[in-house]
């Protein structure tokens, strides 16, 4: 059976420099992976060629059995697969609300006509739209800030505004480009307990990027390692800590 | 007729070359797309022409006087307006429609001081030389050599002067810049005054070539030069150089009739255009610049 | 003085100010939703003017199929901009689309046998006919004068000009308030933050280029309407810049802020004229046209210094800093 998305032999430079060197990885359905390893690994790199915003040189990605690789982002998003961003990424002046209604598919009211012709339609979906997007900041918690502008959030509450928008999208596959960064270690737990609620409450399969191992132990089915842009080590989190090759890549990196 | 074409193309580039330069310290020190700039070269052939004609002190001094005012004004223009805009974090956009809003009244300033008649530098109009096939006046030749020796001196600037390495790298990097603790201030003045001579040059050597000029003329020629800019990779100032020659030779060549007739002269301006917007659509950082994950 | 109280000047200005009004319409959505700095805006204006007078006088049609036809035609050669341009990344954009709207006045000024070349429309036919096209609109015009028994010529096409710029202001300020304005405006905040939820930037960028350049060719429309013969020095970059200055002078990102901006700039640029004071008295009038002038581009740089929100803009919804 195949694998939810399926990474195999990505090649991508930078001016020479070979950030990821065939890197290859699978994500079953309905886990939570983690890719981890120390910085200039080529983490960043992968996931950005996984959800379309860099072109790989080589190598293809799959997802659901169909080939994503050469497709736009907005494709693959529509697709189902879904990434936030390191920095969180809210449109700081639109409201909390309106980051998250933006994000849901099917909307008629997208095509300009549409709220002409076939306005009814087109309205009864934004209501339903909006229902949704209230009920997801309920979730996150953020509820009392629908109505204010997204500037207004702090740091962590934007990251939960991230959440709550990309399951607004109905994604199948969901990546978390380094949720903990720059996150107040209160905010953490709350955080990993979202990332867990994706795949229970939601069906929703994870993949996320960190570099620090420890905090992913608990949450991960699988961890994936990337040292030197190559996958180094995969498996489950404690045959991963204790393999050799792993110390070695993070040996000088960690304190 | 090529090589006449190649010639004039030269003479033109380097007047493009001398102001596309100024544009793009402007812009890589400054971030600020210097709208006015064309204005301000208009300024250079206006206080020059002054000086030469109705003052009778010739084209050097006259030269220099326009160089100096320029230069002034626009270390005078960073304490007014941009200084204050960088104090408030102005973004690209701001600077951009803060140097349309001095464009138009450094424009007009022009108009009420000098008039709208067309003017012209005391030069001799039959003064001919001739290379082979090919015949340059006097302004002609006077505008290669003056901009050759200009391009010279500023690129060994650029290049080996603690303060043209200065510049480059405040262009190359900002941030970067400041970290190794560079005096930006003085990067900054030093960019105005440059660019302000560079302008009053420019327009000075344009005048002399265009035989008459009117204060629309610094406009007119404002944007093949941001298209030499562009073409070069915007930031770059050799890049400029090159921008601006190429665009030059090419614009004057494209008249040739070997080329299946030649473009009709009136389009020449169009054809500077055309080449920008093609060069791109294949290249969207320009010839030199650095590729951006875009 | 009496022409400062003079109808005919102040109708005329508020004919300017209603043309402007859905000039700026269109760089709103431009710029203000999508956040597209289009500096060639007043090319689709050229284009909507010279397709109508070209189709009259030139291929005989009505010059009421010839109207939408000519806006359809800026609308399509919006989208031409974008798709040549929108790669590009916002500084190059803004200085390409100064390139391209200087090409189309170039082609305008150098294709006599189209055009009429540089001395305008005049020269498309004999004076009688070539201005068919505007012959039409005042027929139109007097039976809307008759209709509601007005006194002059000028409140008529003030009239018509605003009711014009009235219907698309609402009809701009409606379209922000759907889907596909929320989908603007989040295009314009964070590009791939929107296409990592599924838009299709590219195609919304095309859209809003289409929507605003089939403003300018209306604008277009109403300004061959209202000065009959047309040139290509009318439509120079210095009326892109006019119409930047109306949308900051209003307030970016709010569509009923244009008609504000519009009608205070033109109360400015006219009213200059007026001032009798020192030191204005210090310029004679050919002197005080380049006064009138330099006041815009002071008012723009104090904008942009003290009042960058403009008139109707919150602070909070700043775009410009």
């Amino acid at each position: 059976m195949s694998a939810l998305l399926e990474v195999h032999d990505v090649v991508r430079s930078f001016g020479g420099v070979r950030a990821v060197d065939g890197a290859s990885l699978d994500v079953e359905a309905g886990s939570i992976t983690s890719l981890i390893g120390p910085n200039g690994a080529g983490k960043s790199t992968l996931f950005n060629i996984v959800s379309g915003f860099l072109r790989a040189e080589a190598g293809t990605v799959t997802f659901e059995g169909r080939r994503i690789d050469r497709l736009p982002p907005h494709r693959i998003a529509q697709a189902g697969l879904v990434r936030t961003f390191q920095t969180a990424r809210a449109l700081a002046r639109m409201t909390v609300l309106d980051n998250v209604v933006l994000a849901a598919p099917r909307q008629p009211g997208e095509r300009l006509l549409r709220n002409v012709v076939g306005a009814g339609a087109t309205r009864r979906r934004e209501r339903e739209v909006r229902l949704r997007a209230q009920e997801l900041l309920a979730l996150v918690r953020l509820d009392g800030h629908a109505d204010e502008l997204a500037a207004t959030l702090s740091g962590g509450q934007r990251k939960l505004l991230d959440f709550a928008r990309a399951l607004m999208t109905e994604p199948r596959l969901v990546l978390l480009d380094e949720p903990m960064a720059g996150v107040s270690p209160v905010l953490r737990g709350e955080l990993l307990e979202h990332v867990v609620s994706l795949r229970e409450h939601h069906g929703v399969t994870v993949l996320l990027v960190e570099h620090d191992l420890e905090v992913v132990m608990g949450v991960s089915d699988r961890v994936v390692v990337m040292s030197d842009g190559a996958v180094i080590a995969a498996g489950p989190p404690d045959g991963v800590r204790s393999d050799a090759r792993v110390v070695d890549a993070y040996l000088g990196v960690e304190a | 007729m090529f090589v006449q074409l190649l010639a004039n193309g030269l003479v033109t580039g380097a007047v493009y070359a001398i102001a596309a330069v100024g544009v793009s310290l402007v812009y890589g020190i400054l971030r600020i797309v210097h709208f006015a700039y064309g204005d301000l070269m208009t300024l250079g052939a206006f206080v020059a022409v002054t000086f030469d004609t109705t003052l009778g002190l010739g084209m050097v001094v006259a030269t220099f006087a326009a160089m100096v005012a320029a230069a002034a004004l626009s270390v005078g223009l960073d304490f007014a307006l941009w200084r204050p805009l960088r104090a408030r974090r102005a973004n690209f956009m701001s600077l951009f429609l803060a140097s349309i809003g001095l464009a138009l009244v450094l424009r007009q300033a022009i108009f009420l001081a000098w008039g709208p008649q067309p003017r012209a530098f005391d030069v001799d109009p039959f003064e001919v030389y001739t290379l082979g096939s090919v015949r340059l006046s006097g302004a002609q030749v006077i505008a290669i050599v003056v901009a050759v020796v200009a391009i010279v001196l500023v690129g060994l600037l650029l290049s080996f002067t603690t303060l043209g390495r200065t510049m480059r790298a405040v262009a190359d990097d900002r941030a970067l810049a400041a970290v190794a603790g560079i005096d930006t201030g003085r990067v900054v003045l030093a960019t105005w005054v440059l660019s302000g001579a560079l302008a009053a040059l420019a327009g000075v050597l344009a005048g002399l070539v265009q035989s008459t000029f009117d204060p629309n003329f610094g406009f007119t020629l404002l944007l093949p030069v941001f298209a030499a800019v562009v073409l070069g990779g915007i930031g770059n100032a050799y890049g400029a150089l090159a921008g601006g020659f190429l665009l030059g030779i090419v614009t004057e060549l494209s008249t040739w009739e070997g080329f299946g007739g030649g473009v009709d002269p009136v389009y020449k301006p169009v054809v500077a255009f055309a080449v920008l917007i093609v060069v791109l659509l294949a290249r969207p950082q320009g010839l030199l610049g650095r590729a951006r994950l875009v | 003085m009496s022409v400062l109280t003079s109808g005919e000047f102040w109708a005329f200005v508020g004919v300017v100010a209603g043309v402007y009004t859905i000039l700026t319409l269109g760089l709103q959505i431009e710029f203000g939703y999508a956040g597209l700095l289009n500096f060639g805006h007043v090319a689709f204006m050229a284009v909507g003017s010279y397709t109508m007078a070209i189709l009259v006088v030139k291929s005989g049609w009505s010059m009421w199929l010839a109207a939408p036809v000519a806006v359809l035609a800026s609308s399509v050669a919006g989208v031409l901009l974008g798709l040549a341009t929108l790669r590009l990344r916002a500084d190059y954009f803004a200085i390409v689309t100064i390139a391209l709207s200087e090409i189309v006045r170039y082609v305008a000024t150098n294709e006599d046998r189209l055009t009429g070349g540089s001395q305008g429309t005049i020269n498309l036919a004999g004076a009688e006919e070539a201005s068919d096209y505007n012959g039409q609109w005042q027929r139109f015009q007097d039976w809307f004068q008759e209709a509601l028994h007005l006194g002059s010529k000028d409140v008529a096409m003030l009239l018509l000009v605003w009711a014009a710029a009235l219907v698309l202001t609402a009809l701009v300020a409606l379209s922000a308030r759907t889907p596909w304005g929320r989908v603007l405006r989040a295009i314009r905040e964070d590009e791939d933050a929107a296409r990592s939820l599924g838009k299709n930037v590219f195609a919304y960028k095309l859209q809003a280029l289409a929507f605003g350049s089939a403003l300018a060719g209306i604008a277009g429309l109403f300004y061959a309407w209202q000065f009959a013969f047309f040139s290509p020095a009318d439509f120079a970059p210095l009326l892109t810049f006019f119409a930047w200055m109306i949308l900051i002078l209003g307030g970016v990102g709010r569509a009923w802020a244009v008609p504000v901006g519009a009608l205070v700039f033109g109360v400015i640029f006219a009213g200059t004229r007026f001032f009798e004071f020192a030191p204005f008295t210090w310029f004679d009038s050919a002197e005080r046209a380049y006064l009138r002038l330099m006041v815009i581009g002071l008012v723009l740089i104090g904008l942009i210094l003290f009042r960058p929100q403009g008139l109707l803009g919150r602070r909070e919804e700043l775009v410009l800093e």
